[in-house]
């Protein structure tokens, strides 16, 4: 009896709790992985498109960014209810509730990254015989790489917060245990489903900032040694410039 | 530089694939098998408790039986209706009046009452036309309760309400703002038991607060319901509705008609049904809530302990 005395003390640090509770621990971690990881994942898929579309034609431009931006004003409880008819109660419910949330920061990112992609490289590529598909690919994109990392960083913090609303219909990862805990006033509950809710959103930030600087590594040579790499770095440089603001 | 695009996509391919897989769920429902059953329930320890009850006898029966939490009853029920969940517990009256509201618009005339029979009566019907099964109630019920402290209770031997009428004493209540106007609280103990009310302290229903300040003797009568396990903490005890003033709303399973309309089923659900009592439900929440146990352990032990599964 007296192991479970935290849990009957109603204390907010319980070890008895992380042990006896581990198993529902790790499989939300897992299941709030999942729902962020894809919705990202997803995210992006679509976020790039409406981008290429937007900057294809200007006049589509207002309108994708106008729809994006008021699908993130919907509060998200509301979104979830929403699209409950169409769903049912399943995960992909609230990843659909998450993609539409991380277009609005992801569209405006990679926008801006490939509209700072400077004229100079894509005449060059252009001169060089590259076709549109393989501009995009080999010169732009790459080009565009850090602002687009930037908005999935921004999203990927911001899903992994948003995730637990889920837990409206049971698909909330770590939210379903902090839900479950305010509403029984279990206080070691929530402190550690919230305590593990921050150090995910904590890693992921890490994880992708590494990423970003792996995958692009002139920028980095740059702030470091501005000398040497100035004028390689120089396409590159107005590119990063972009991605600070956000 | 198409290195690194290749590695963006690869890896953006990488997670949605690792996330498509583990998310698929896999909800079909084949009641008219030995199949996977879905119980559902709103996100409170009592009908949490009860869903596991349900799914425990369910799985002994030799079916796949799962429980799914969702927000409320306003999430759940349509799900049931479309049989992507297959059982939920439920309270008669509450469930009775829902469907009302549901069919006959936000001014429908109420039909459920604190008479069981007459309710279910109504209950059975409403469902019928939504394709769901409301199975026969139990004793186990959880509706609206006035209670005082013990002291209290013993000073003017109080064990009803109407006792409670009869001593001429004036009390105050702890209960929500809508006590002043709802007919199962004030308006109620005035007229059906000639409880003289001398005001309302909005604390709430059930509330800590509400039961500290009977304890405390500011107020003389709480809100609150019959399965509340915290009662006894407080020094509380319930007075005896004895003049059936609250709705009744008795435990019973509801089913999807097509999805878990089997024998079977109905006949391992109503295992639970004729064995829970109030007073189970009671320390089935008062373990849950205060020692924190979780609801399939508890759910468990009980089912073992009555003999309805096999250990």
């Amino acid at each position: 009896m007296s192991k479970r005395d935290c849990l009957v003390a109603n204390d907010w640090i319980c070890g008895e709790y992380v042990r006896s509770r581990s198993q529902e621990l790790i499989d939300a971690t897992v299941e709030h992985v999942a729902i962020t990881a894809s919705s990202v994942a997803i995210g992006v898929a679509v976020a790039l498109p409406l981008a290429l579309l937007a900057r294809r034609w200007r006049f589509l431009a207002a309108p994708i960014l106008g729809v994006t931006t008021v699908l993130y004003s919907i509060p998200s409880l509301a979104m979830f209810s929403l699209l409950l008819p169409f769903f049912g109660l399943s995960a992909s419910l609230v990843v659909t509730g998450l993609v539409l949330y991380s277009l609005t920061i992801l569209v405006r990112n990679i926008l801006a990254g490939l509209q700072a992609v400077p004229d100079e490289a894509r005449e060059a590529a252009k001169g060089m015989g590259y076709g549109p598909l393989r501009l995009l690919w080999e010169v732009e994109l790459p080009l565009a790489l850090p602002a687009l990392l930037a908005g999935v960083r921004i999203t990927t913090v911001s899903t992994v917060a948003l995730t637990t609303v889920g837990a409206i219909v049971d698909y909330g990862g770590l939210g379903t245990l902090i839900l479950d805990g305010l509403d029984t006033q279990f206080k070691a509950q929530v402190l550690t489903a919230s305590a593990l809710c921050v150090a995910l959103a904590i890693a992921a930030d890490l994880l992708l900032l590494a990423l970003q600087r792996l995958l692009t590594p002139w920028t980095r040579a740059h702030r470091i040694r501005p000398g040497r790499f100035a004028r390689k770095a120089g396409a590159a440089n107005s590119v990063a410039k972009v991605a600070e603001p956000v | 530089m198409a290195g690194a695009a290749t590695a963006v996509v690869a890896l953006t391919a990488g997670l949605t694939a690792c996330g498509g897989d583990s998310l698929e769920d896999d909800k079909g429902s084949d009641g008219g098998g030995k199949g996977k059953v879905v119980v559902g329930s709103a996100r409170f320890t009592e009908q949490k408790v009860l869903a596991e009850l349900y799914a425990g006898v369910l799985r002994d029966a030799g079916y796949d039986a799962s429980v799914k939490t969702v927000q409320n009853r306003e999430v759940y029920e349509p799900e049931l209706k479309k049989g992507s969940i297959d059982v939920a517990p439920e309270y008669a009256a509450t469930l009775t009046e829902f469907l009302n509201l549901k069919k006959n618009g936000a001014d429908a005339k109420p039909v459920a009452s604190s008479d069981l029979d007459a309710t279910y009566g109504q209950l059975t019907k409403l469902a019928d036309g939504r394709g769901l099964k409301a199975l026969p109630a139990g004793e186990a019920v959880d509706q609206n309760a006035f209670a005082v402290t013990e002291d209290y209770a013993e000073e003017h031997k109080l064990k009803t309400l109407s006792d409670l009428g009869k001593s001429g004493e004036k009390v105050r209540i702890a209960a929500g703002d809508e006590c002043e106007t709802r007919p199962f609280c004030a308006p109620g103990l005035k007229k059906k038991y000639g409880i003289d009310v001398s005001g309302i302290d909005p604390k709430g229903v059930g509330t800590t607060q509400s039961k500290q300040a009977v304890k405390n003797g500011t107020d003389q009568l709480v809100l609150t319901t019959t399965t509340d396990a915290t009662l006894k903490n407080f020094g509380l005890v319930i007075l005896e509705d004895d003049k059936k003033l609250q709705n009744a709303d008795n435990i019973l399973p509801v089913v999807n008609e097509k999805s878990a309309g089997d024998k079977k089923i109905a006949a391992a659900l109503a295992k639970v049904t004729k064995t829970l009592t109030t007073d189970d439900l009671i320390e089935l929440n008062r373990k849950v809530d205060a020692e924190r146990e979780k609801e399939a352990d508890v759910a468990k032990e009980y089912l073992e302990s009555k003999g309805l599964i096999k250990k």
